[in-house]
């Protein structure tokens, strides 16, 4: 029963990440349970000191542990059912004897926990590093993702001679691209680390690091079903053993309310059939059963203090916004971002050109992971704004089309000394003819036509980076400045008010283009020097 | 496809053994025989009569291809814009042509094209997939992996030794080209034989390595449609190939055997960048015609017009 509920969530998880594509429909909450997860919504409501309107989610989650208790780490969470899928498969038959120093241990996920939420107090957000949700999301993101289309080309592959020979036409035409994106080896290195951790305990994740779990072990004790021990019970000690979150003392009647996950374990192990979990309606006396010794509080919210204090004070915030680094459409201002993501990697999961990718070290340890895009590699689609959508803390706003269109990433920058056409006069209109919105022309400059960036029209979407011809780095590169950050309000208006037009116009194409290839008839040659500020005459490019 | 006997051979051959199956091309030449053909047929009308039209004038889709063969029909769909920009094919056209092929007892017809932009978003936005939908026997896709492509030679290159081509259009008799009529910033026009660049994989190289004219003429030696129908229902005459540009309704569905002649009619059909353009004065038809591939002047051609 624990167990079909544990797959069918991990089933549902699984099927919402696959659903994040730039075809998500708006009334879908594909990120819903990173919306549910009540530490990435406290932690990111602190550090930013805003409400986000998505974070209300995760009420359902708070008052469900309140009413219930803490099942939520025994049947729903995702993370939980990978560990304990995992844990079956690994480690069914290692002999783990239990940790001697356990209920220090225990104490950990609150120490996490405490630092967090000092940390977010002071502006960093730390949670996505250690709660589940987003640390599976960026799992799967990073890892599973790419791999699992790996897996699925290879298997089209070997399938196709036969899907050929059968004329199973689709099926023999059949290729997902691959995705690909930076840190898959250290975010797989980390999700391979909380798995083999359970080498030492089972679940060890669970009972001793996850802060969610300590989040909502802190409230739990209100819930209403507790174990209950009857007479029958002859002190056997296999619900103690047995207890996949050891939440059972050396007093088998006495299981701590906190770390109990309501999983039932111990009822089915149970050999006198002695445990039950009826109603009753919360005590005091359970309520305080949390022991942190007040030394490691003071320690836990010194060092999160620290850690904020001191993540925040380097050149790394100094130089926020004045690096190279494009943030996706809608991006919060760059600091109210930093603080806000939460680095589940669900943006680039869904980014459909597989642009956004995470970042490395581009803006210190507080920009880790944080989405930016890769626009050598692939450009940010017009036509898409799946990325606003799926954020769960709304880091990067979800926009309508037309806003998001609006919300200028950056300016195309020509570096004239490596260009085809401005260093060695070849021909080359590449950029030209690939930008959406007509914001590269060609003008007459000392009697050549030169490509110039109408940096008005220009939002930064990459496809001339791109697709520039020139080996190596790009002749011409988006750089973030005239990007659009808002914290609020329309994009649209902000755009208008700067006088910039993304609505694309081919009227200035028209002269650009009316040179190069077309062949001039007899008599119509062109004319050697030629007013700069005019348009050549002459043919098209092509025509002869 | 039928080329001159040397490359039908050589292609034979390499199907032989890389398939072990031999595809009959022998029975083709019938059409050769056809009497009082006209060079072109130029319809007017809507883009799905105006194309049945035309498919009837120029000796009906069957005069192409014999029952339960596999038709490639090449569209443009290169671009992930929809049909008012005039950058692909009007969805009407290839629904056209392929419920033509169907009818005439085509085994299947692929419907496909290297897109320049990510695969998904043409097939969902230039809206061919989407009218093929409910055709059966009919496949819409758009390839983007070097696996469906296949490495053949070009033995009267200029600028082209070898090219990779869809391997599809190698294992298939019948092609049929249905451009769409539009600028295009390098090459001045995008109609038929510069849509051959939709067929192969390294397009790069043409705008940076060799002159993309005499490419796409050495191209035209090697891929070579049975039919061209070119789609000027409507005509992108600025901002090509990706557009946005002018977009002008010429109404026109202009098609024939010889793909040159095709092209040439279609740029004088209107002004290309506010000026008038004809055949010779467009650099890779000029190149296309001067290697033997066609007709170019548009006075000497045979041309049946009509309206529907």
């Amino acid at each position: 029963m624990r167990k079909t509920i544990q797959a069918l969530s991990l089933i549902l998880f699984t099927a919402f990440f696959a659903l994040a594509t730039y075809r998500l429909p708006d009334w879908l909450p594909a990120d819903l349970y990173l919306r549910i997860d009540p530490l990435l919504g406290l932690n990111a409501l602190l550090a930013s000191r805003e409400m986000i309107g998505r974070v209300l989610w995760s009420l359902i989650l708070i008052g469900a542990t309140i009413t219930v208790g803490r099942f939520f780490c025994a049947y729903v969470c995702p993370l939980g059912a990978s560990i304990d899928f995992l844990d079956f498969l690994l480690f069914r038959k290692s002999k783990r004897p239990g940790l001697k120093t356990d209920s220090r241990l225990r104490r950990w996920k609150y120490f996490l926990l405490i630092v967090i939420i000092a940390a977010a107090v002071t502006g960093v957000s730390l949670a996505y590093l250690l709660d589940p949700i987003a640390l599976l999301t960026r799992f799967y993101t990073l890892v599973l993702y790419p791999l699992t289309v790996t897996v699925v080309n290879l298997l089209l592959d070997l399938l196709r001679p036969l899907s050929q020979g059968l004329g199973w036409v689709n099926l023999a035409h059949l290729h997902y691209p691959q995705p690909v994106y930076y840190m898959t080896a250290l975010t797989l290195a980390i999700f391979g680390a909380v798995i083999a951790l359970n080498r030492f305990a089972p679940r060890f994740w669970c009972r001793y690091l996850c802060p969610l779990g300590a989040l909502l072990s802190l409230i739990s004790p209100l819930g209403v079903f507790k174990r209950r021990v009857s007479g029958e019970c002859n002190r056997c000690m296999v619900c103690r053993n047995g207890c996949p979150m050891g939440a059972i003392g050396e007093d088998p009647f006495i299981a701590g309310a906190a770390d109990c996950i309501q999983c039932r374990e111990c009822a089915l192990i149970c050999p006198q059939k002695a445990i039950s979990f009826p109603a009753s309606f919360p005590g005091v006396r359970e309520v305080s059963g949390l022991d942190l010794s007040r030394r490691g509080f003071v320690y836990s919210v010194g060092g999160g203090l620290t850690l904020g204090f001191l993540s925040l004070r380097t050149p790394f915030t100094s130089l926020q916004g004045r690096r190279k680094l494009i943030r996706p459409p809608g991006a919060l201002p760059e600091t109210a971002f930093l603080r806000t993501c939460i680095r589940c990697g669900e943006c680039m999961k869904s980014c459909v050109t597989n642009t956004l990718q995470p970042s490395l070290w581009e803006s210190g340890f507080s920009g880790l992971w944080t989405p930016k895009l890769e626009l050598r590699m692939a450009a940010c689609e017009p036509n898409c704004n799946v990325c606003g959508k799926v954020c769960p803390t709304q880091a990067i706003r979800s926009l309508s089309m037309e806003e998001k269109t609006h919300a200028k990433i950056g300016t195309a920058v020509l570096r004239k000394e490596m260009c085809l056409v401005w260093a060695q006069n070849k021909m080359c209109l590449i950029c030209d003819e690939i930008c959406p919105y007509n914001a590269i022309v060609f003008r007459p400059v000392e009697g050549y036509r030169r490509p110039v960036v109408i940096a008005s029209r220009c939002n930064g979407c990459g496809y001339c980076e791109q697709r520039c011809p020139v080996r190596g780095e790009s002749a011409i590169v988006v750089a973030p400045d005239g990007e659009i950050r808002l914290a609020e309000g329309s994009y649209i208006r902000e755009a208008k008010k700067l006088q910039l037009e993304f609505k694309p116009d081919p009227g200035d194409d028209k002269y650009l283009l009316e040179e190069s290839g077309f062949k001039v008839e007899q008599g119509e040659k062109e004319e050697k020097s030629v007013p700069a500020d005019k348009p050549i005459p002459g043919k098209p490019k092509g025509f002869l | 496809m039928v080329g001159d006997s040397g490359i039908i051979s050589r292609r034979q051959f390499i199907l032989t053994t890389a398939t072990g199956v031999a595809i009959g091309l022998a029975g083709n030449p019938s059409f050769l025989h056809a009497a009082e053909e006209v060079d072109l047929a130029v319809i007017s009308g809507e883009p799905a009569a105006a194309t049945r039209k035309a498919l009837e004038v120029v000796g009906g889709i069957a005069r192409f291809m014999k029952k339960g063969q596999r038709v490639v029909i090449k569209p443009n769909m290169s671009f992930a814009r929809t049909p008012d920009f005039a950058a692909t094919t009007h969805p009407q056209v290839v629904v056209a042509v392929a419920q033509a092929c169907i009818d005439a007892g085509a085994k299947e017809v692929l419907v496909l094209d290297h897109t320049l932009q990510r695969a998904e978003l043409c097939l969902e936005r230039a809206g061919i997939r989407d009218a093929c939908r409910n055709m059966p026997g009919v496949h819409v896709l758009a390839l983007q992996d070097r696996k469906f492509f296949r490495e053949i030679r070009i033995p009267q290159g200029k600028v082209l030794e070898r090219v990779e081509v869809l391997t599809d259009i190698l294992d298939h008799a019948v092609l049929i080209n249905v451009p769409v009529a539009k600028s295009h910033s390098t090459t001045g026009v995008s109609l038929g034989l510069k849509g051959l660049m939709g067929l192969i994989w390294d397009r790069e190289s043409f705008h940076s390595q060799f002159s993309i004219n005499q490419g796409i003429a050495d191209l035209a030696t090697v891929i070579k449609p049975q039919l061209t129908i070119l789609d000027a229902t409507r005509a992108m005459v600025s901002g090509g190939p990706g557009g946005p540009g002018d977009v002008k309704k010429p109404n026109l569905i202009i098609a024939g055997v010889d793909p040159v002649a095709v092209d040439s009619y279609g740029v004088g059909i209107v002004p290309w960048y506010g000026r008038n353009f004809k055949g010779r004065q467009v650099e890779h038809l000029l190149a296309a015609y001067q290697r033997g591939l066609g007709k170019i002047d548009v006075e000497k051609l045979k041309i049946y017009k009509g309206n529907v």
